[in-house]
């Protein structure tokens, strides 16, 4: 199985190098080598936004466990990558992935449901910086310390690496220095604390932020809105489409709205619900990787 | 020197409470400096212990992230850490990689990622742990993070050290106000002490004073120390002394009444002898005018003798009163009193068969405010004696001077000179011994008359044989003006 999972041995490696951080990282899970089907249903969910929220995280467990008829176990991990490999590499049952690894590994991944907000299941990518700075435009940010949220984000890395790269540049050339924070709140709190001039982040994350922790966010200014793109959604592995426990899954959070439990999970989540999306959703992102991948 | 002196003139009352305080004082800034100290260092190796557990906690947060050049998760780290270390207060904190370059910081703002280290940083260390600095009121340290033998890194911190800074000013205010409250306490219980310990003393010595101004009192039983003990032996020692004293004075003042009564009884029979002698030729007279008192010239001549010899006895009977007639005693000397004395010296100069030598120079109408009884007194006292030492038939004097300001009175002798003990009862700064050794008491009653006017008294050897007793008696000023008034 190990052969199978290239992208094990370095999560392994990043693991020990946790550990060594003294808890950086919120783990609920149990040892990824064990089988999923020994242990309930495995829920992969990647630092969005309220991934360390513990309320939100139990809230939305007892919603899944009551809906799926079995103990819903919720698996986080410190990158979005170790969550794909895991996902990819059918350790777990399905994950709230980002639109960029899911648009990389559309083959092996089925479209479970994707979130809606303000109506549609698409979210924005945003430049920002520091309040008090007078930059106007992207351009303006040439030469700084920019934060990207994770290597494998859409709205924390595609998006500005494609648009760099529409421009004939590379974030390297354009950037004095790039360096990642792993989560959105953490490009947020790395711009606001002048850490990085300039960063990348989830539009939705930044949006709802500034409602739950406005002096933070009040810090930073958005420089640049992207275009509307797919929100990050909910797959599973090809390898299980025809499990029952998916089916039920689906059923679960395209009807999160009309239970109590769920409702609750939305309201912390600030989003209005699921809904079944096609893969075509995340089209345009798929453009971005093309764009990215032509001109370097 | 002179501080000293001075310090010696401040009263024991005062001064040992004074010195009470400034031992206090200065045991305190003993004290006072030995907890400062031990204070710091118990502060420095505090500091030392939580600076290194800080330290060692952010090596272990950040030498991960170090390793791997990842800023956010030093950042992150450092951030973390400011808020869990409350107890040190830190200010700053600084990770830099292995090039030196700053990787991250508490205030990127000030000291931004991929900088270099500010060079101030480098320099402000010292061989301690921990380096305070008091201006800033900041302490420093730095760690370097060594993995696998090889420095990959560094922690520079600084934080807030006030607090240690503000306990010491705290317990230095502390130490100052509780020394100052004992000092003053001590200072004050020594005064009280001292004054009670010395108020025995202080008793003693208004005594003393007292007695030395003529009025010796003994110490009444209730000023007595209620528990005995030395003092109480002092004082008695000091009454018995009083008791002594007023005993000898009684004693004195009985002989010197009996040296009176016996004078008065050699001058009573001189002066029976002065009266007897006329008495024989009165009644011759009045015989004489029995038989013959119709002869014009017989009874004339008998009337005249009777007349003379009456006068004799009325001379003799008024020096006698004027003498020994107590309230004519205070009034000033005149040439009455003078007078007298001739008078009453004549029966003893008679009886020796020896001569006065008279040289007074004193104007009739003259008056010094010299008080006069005493000094005729004296006179007598000394014309008697100088009598009394000179062989029948030989010569004494009594020399009287005026200047403005003195009365010199000088009395001569051709005796074989005054024995020493009489000379020192005359001249003597101190003519204690003098009297307690009973002689003389007429000489004694002529030194306190000199004694109370302020005079002097001087003895010395005759031209060729005997003695001269010279008294000088200063006149007072207003006695002069008096004198100028009268003249």
């Amino acid at each position: 199985m190990n052969e199978h999972c290239p992208a094990k041995s370095r999560m392994l490696t990043r693991r020990s190098a946790l550990a060594l951080c003294g808890g950086a990282a919120v783990s609920l899970a149990l040892s990824p080598s064990r089988a999923p089907a020994q242990e309930g249903f495995k829920f992969g969910l990647t630092p969005v936004f309220l991934s360390s929220d513990l309320e939100l995280l139990a809230v939305l467990r007892t919603y899944l466990t009551e809906a799926i008829g079995e103990p819903v176990e919720l698996v986080s991990r410190r990158t979005y990558q170790e969550i794909t490999a895991l996902l990819v590499a059918g350790q777990l049952h399905a994950a709230w992935i980002c639109g960029y690894p899911f648009v990389q590994f559309k083959a092996e991944l089925d479209l479970v449901a994707t979130p809606s907000w303000h109506g549609k299941p698409l979210y924005q990518s945003y430049l920002i910086a520091a309040a008090g700075r007078p930059a106007e435009r992207w351009e303006d940010l040439r030469g700084d310390i920019h934060a990207f949220s994770d290597p494998d984000s859409n709205s924390g890395y595609l998006v500005t690496r494609a648009l760099l790269a529409e421009n004939g540049l590379k974030p390297e050339g354009f950037f004095a220095r790039s360096f990642y924070t792993y989560g959105h709140r953490n490009v947020i709190r790395a711009v606001a604390s002048g850490l990085a001039q300039s960063g990348s982040v989830d539009g939705y994350v930044w949006e709802v932020m500034r409602e739950l922790e406005p002096e933070l966010v009040g810090q930073t200014r958005i420089v640049r809105h992207s275009e509307w793109l797919g929100f990050p959604p909910v797959a599973s592995p090809k390898a299980l489409a025809g499990d029952p426990r998916i089916v039920r899954l689906k059923d679960a959070l395209t009807g999160m709205d009309r239970h109590d439990q769920g409702r609750k999970v939305l309201a912390l989540l600030r989003i209005d619900g699921f809904v079944a999306a096609e893969p075509a959703l995340f089209d345009t992102i798929a453009a971005k990787v093309d764009v990215v991948r032509r001109f370097g | 020197m002179r501080f000293l002196r001075r310090g010696r003139a401040i009263p024991v009352s005062y001064r040992v409470p004074i010195l009470v305080a400034l031992l206090m004082v200065a045991i305190s800034a003993v004290i006072s400096e030995r907890v400062l100290d031990r204070l710091s260092r118990t502060q420095e190796s505090f500091l030392d212990g939580l600076a290194g557990s800080y330290l060692d906690g952010l090596t272990a947060a950040v030498l991960p992230a170090v390793l791997r050049g990842d800023v956010w998760e030093v950042f992150d780290a450092l951030d973390r850490s400011q808020k869990s270390y409350q107890a040190l207060s830190p200010i700053e904190a600084v990770v830099t990689g292995e090039d030196g370059r700053v990787l991250a910081a508490t205030d990127p703002n000030r000291i931004p990622s991929f900088s270099d280290l500010p060079d101030a940083y480098a320099s402000r260390y010292d061989a301690s742990a921990v380096t305070l600095d008091r201006n800033s009121d900041t302490g420093f340290a730095h760690r370097d993070l060594v993995y696998q033998g090889q420095k990959v890194g560094a922690i520079h911190a600084a934080f807030d050290a006030s607090h240690i800074f503000a306990e010491r000013r705290e317990i230095l205010v502390t130490l100052l106000v509780t020394n100052g409250v004992l000092a003053a306490i001590f200072a004050l219980g020594g005064f009280l002490l001292v004054r009670r310990m010395i108020e025995p003393m202080r008793v003693l010595e208004d005594h003393m004073r007292a007695a030395a101004n003529g009025i010796a009192e003994p110490i009444p039983s209730r000023d007595f120390p209620s528990r005995g003990g030395e003092v109480a032996s002092l004082f008695r020692g000091y009454n018995a002394l009083v008791h002594a004293e007023r005993e000898r004075a009684n004693f004195a003042m009985q002989l010197a009444e009996e040296e009176k009564l016996a004078s008065l009884g050699r001058l009573a029979s001189g002066m029976a002898h002065e009266i007897n002698n006329p008495l024989g030729g009165l009644f011759n007279a009045i015989d004489t005018l029995k038989t013959h008192g119709r002869t014009p010239g017989v009874r004339d001549t008998s009337i005249s003798l009777i007349e003379r010899g009456l006068q004799g006895i009325r001379e003799v009977v008024e020096a006698a009163l004027a003498t020994y007639r107590p309230e004519r005693s205070g009034r000033p000397l005149s040439a009455d009193d003078l007078e007298d004395v001739r008078i009453l010296m004549k029966p003893e100069l008679r009886r020796r068969r020896q001569r006065l030598d008279w040289q007074v120079d004193w104007p009739a109408g003259f008056v010094a405010t010299i008080p006069g009884g005493p000094v005729r007194q004296a006179v007598l006292n000394l014309l008697l004696n100088a009598s009394a030492a000179t062989p029948e038939a030989g010569a004494i004097g009594l020399g009287i001077e005026r200047t403005p300001d003195q009365l010199k009175i000088s009395v001569t002798d051709e005796g074989p000179g005054m024995p020493r003990d009489s000379i020192a009862m005359l001249c003597d700064d101190d003519p204690g011994p003098a009297v307690r050794a009973g002689r003389g008491l007429g000489l004694w009653m002529v030194r306190r008359m000199v004694d109370a006017c302020g005079g002097k008294a001087t003895v010395e050897a005759g031209p060729s044989v005997g003695s001269i007793v010279t008294l000088v008696l200063p006149i007072r000023e207003e006695a002069q003006h008096e004198r100028s008034h009268a003249a």
